[in-house]
């Protein structure tokens, strides 16, 4: 946080990062998303965006000042409600590991020290949660992978993933909604559509979700993309 | 109709921003220069938002297959209608037939081609704007190829035949300079680094598209150590990576970002963003959050004569 910024309001955690954005810094990212998702409520920002963990909000800076707004933020802060696990969707999320679908699961497993099996039984033996949908369509945050805490992002990021490839980075499981770029490792691929621009529900994943890991081999993924 | 002959480098077809989304990791998309994309509408009488082409850096040339009413705006570039020279920033009458053509932009990167009631294309995900690294928006989600054929929708009335005043043409340069806000990971910077930021005229790399765009000129120190957590980015962030060498994000970028935010183009000049191309110089002047806002109505207060609803535009 910028200290010497004239702007920021003393020992509320409440700072500007921009002439239109104010920022606060959140305990974890259920919290930055708890928050995020009272902000928007109120109907008075134009974008509001958790990330890991922070909160950043847009306003109309041509219709309330940063005093009005740090106003707004610093209520919010006050009312924003407890988050609770109650009423979590659970999803079945199938991923085929290993081979042309997961480039980078040998490597992952050495870093691990584990070999392919106790991995994807670990991988498929817990319930995760979806932290927050960003960089780019619906690409998914998924955290609670905490074996692979040390698991670092690749050097050099892949030129081209498919969709749905699904990734291991700093303890949490990402999906790649898009064809393009990446740099998490990457495991496996799931034949589910994540993200379609033109359906009237263009997300199947949002933040908040469970979502459970499902082995499959590559007759049943070559089925799933085909439905 | 209008059917492209000669594509460009990226021609696309772009309208208003999508907004509220970047929480799904919606990008904004849209315009790059908003403020160029609003003058070409305002002269063949659209919304100052109908969806519209967008060239980068080459132009483009296309044939009208019925009478229409188009205007050019943004970088500086030659324009010839049927071979004959044609000048930016005023309604064109054309006929069935006609081709109009784009050279390439001595200054800036971009032109718009707004046609009378707009290039006929379905929103998605509020926009009809088209985001390229996800294949939606726009026609087909994609860039335009020779021999697309693009509807026009068709208008009740003709426009009023005008030109845009010259005190309302933002001129297209090669030297800019961007009005800018600290970001939230400034302090990330050493001292000499905070320093320079405001003072180092920057080049822009060849890394230069609707994603965003680098800037040389300097390294800068940095020691975020590459373990920040990802935070929210948006149009006009500066990001400055471990290598020092800092990033400035336009229209299209990511929602979340992992490096340090270490300044913010204010929103009275994020609409410059989208002219800037590889070689142009660029300097960024600090503000404090209330002077950003007091220039960025003045700004709206210049521009309300000619586009009244200019505080949707930038």
């Amino acid at each position: 946080m910028p200290a010497h910024d004239d702007s920021t309001v003393e020992n509320s955690g409440v700072y500007s990062c921009g002439d239109d954005l104010i920022a606060t810094e959140c305990a974890d990212t259920r919290s930055a998303q708890a928050l995020a998702d009272h902000l928007r409520a109120s109907g008075d920002w134009l974008e509001c965006v958790a990330g890991i963990a922070s909160c950043v909000a847009r306003f109309d800076v041509a219709a309330i000042g940063l005093d009005e707004a740090e106003q707004r933020m610093s209520s919010a802060l006050r009312t924003v409600p407890a988050v609770s696990d109650a009423e979590a969707i659970v999803i079945e999320v199938p991923v085929c590991y290993g081979g042309d679908h997961g480039p980078d699961l040998d490597d992952v497993c050495e870093l691990l020290g584990m070999d392919r099996d106790t991995f994807i039984r670990r991988h498929t033996g817990n319930e995760y949660t979806v932290e927050m949908l960003g960089f780019t369509p619906g690409f998914a945050f998924i955290g609670g992978f905490d074996e692979a805490r040390d698991v670092p992002r690749r050097p050099q990021p892949r030129v081209r993933l498919e969709p749905g490839s699904v990734g291991i980075a700093g303890g949490r499981t990402g999906i790649y909604t898009l064809s393009g770029p990446g740099g998490w490792q990457i495991v496996g691929r799931t034949p589910l559509r994540l993200f379609a621009a033109e359906a009237e529900q263009p997300f199947r994943l949002r933040a908040g979700m469970r979502v459970r890991f499902v082995a499959i081999g590559a007759e049943e993924f070559a089925a799933g993309q085909a439905e | 109709m209008i059917r492209i002959l000669r594509p460009g480098l990226q021609t696309t077809v772009q309208a208003g921003p999508r907004t509220g989304q970047r929480h799904l990791g919606v990008p904004a998309s849209g315009a790059a220069d908003p403020l160029s994309l609003a003058l070409a509408n305002r002269l063949v009488g659209n919304a100052v938002f109908a969806p519209a082409l967008e060239t980068t850096l080459t132009g483009v040339s296309l044939r009208f297959e019925r009478d229409c009413f188009v205007a050019v705006t943004g970088a500086r570039s030659k324009a010839r209608l049927n071979g004959e020279r044609v000048k930016l920033h005023r309604t064109l009458a054309v006929a069935k037939g006609d081709e109009i053509e784009v050279g390439s932009a001595k200054a800036g990167a971009r032109n718009y081609l707004a046609f009378a009631g707009g290039i006929a294309v379905d929103e998605v995900l509020g926009s009809a704007s088209t985001y390229l690294p996800a294949g939606f928006g726009g026609f087909q989600g994609r860039a335009l190829r020779a021999g697309d054929s693009l509807a026009v929708r068709t208008v009740s009335e003709a426009p009023e035949m005008s030109k845009t005043p010259k005190e309302f043409r933002p001129p297209a340069a090669t030297s800019w300079a961007l009005r800018a806000c600290y970001g939230a990971e400034v302090d990330l910077l050493t001292k000499e680094s905070r320093f320079d930021l405001f003072d180092t005229n920057f080049s822009v790399g060849n890394r230069a598209d609707r994603m965003g765009l680098q800037l040389e000129g300097v390294r800068f120190g940095v020691g975020s150590g590459g373990r920040l957590a990802s935070a929210p980015v948006f149009p006009g962030t500066i990001q400055c990576p471990e290598d020092g060498r800092p990033f400035l994000l336009s229209i299209d970028a990511q929602t979340i970002g992992g490096y340090p935010r270490v300044a913010q183009v204010a929103r009275a000049d994020r609409h410059v963003i989208g002219q800037l191309r590889p070689g142009d110089h660029v300097r960024l002047l600090w503000r404090d959050t209330d002077s950003a806002r007091e220039e960025l109505l003045a700004k709206h207060e210049y521009w309300r004569e000619w586009l009244p609803g200019i505080s949707a535009i930038i």
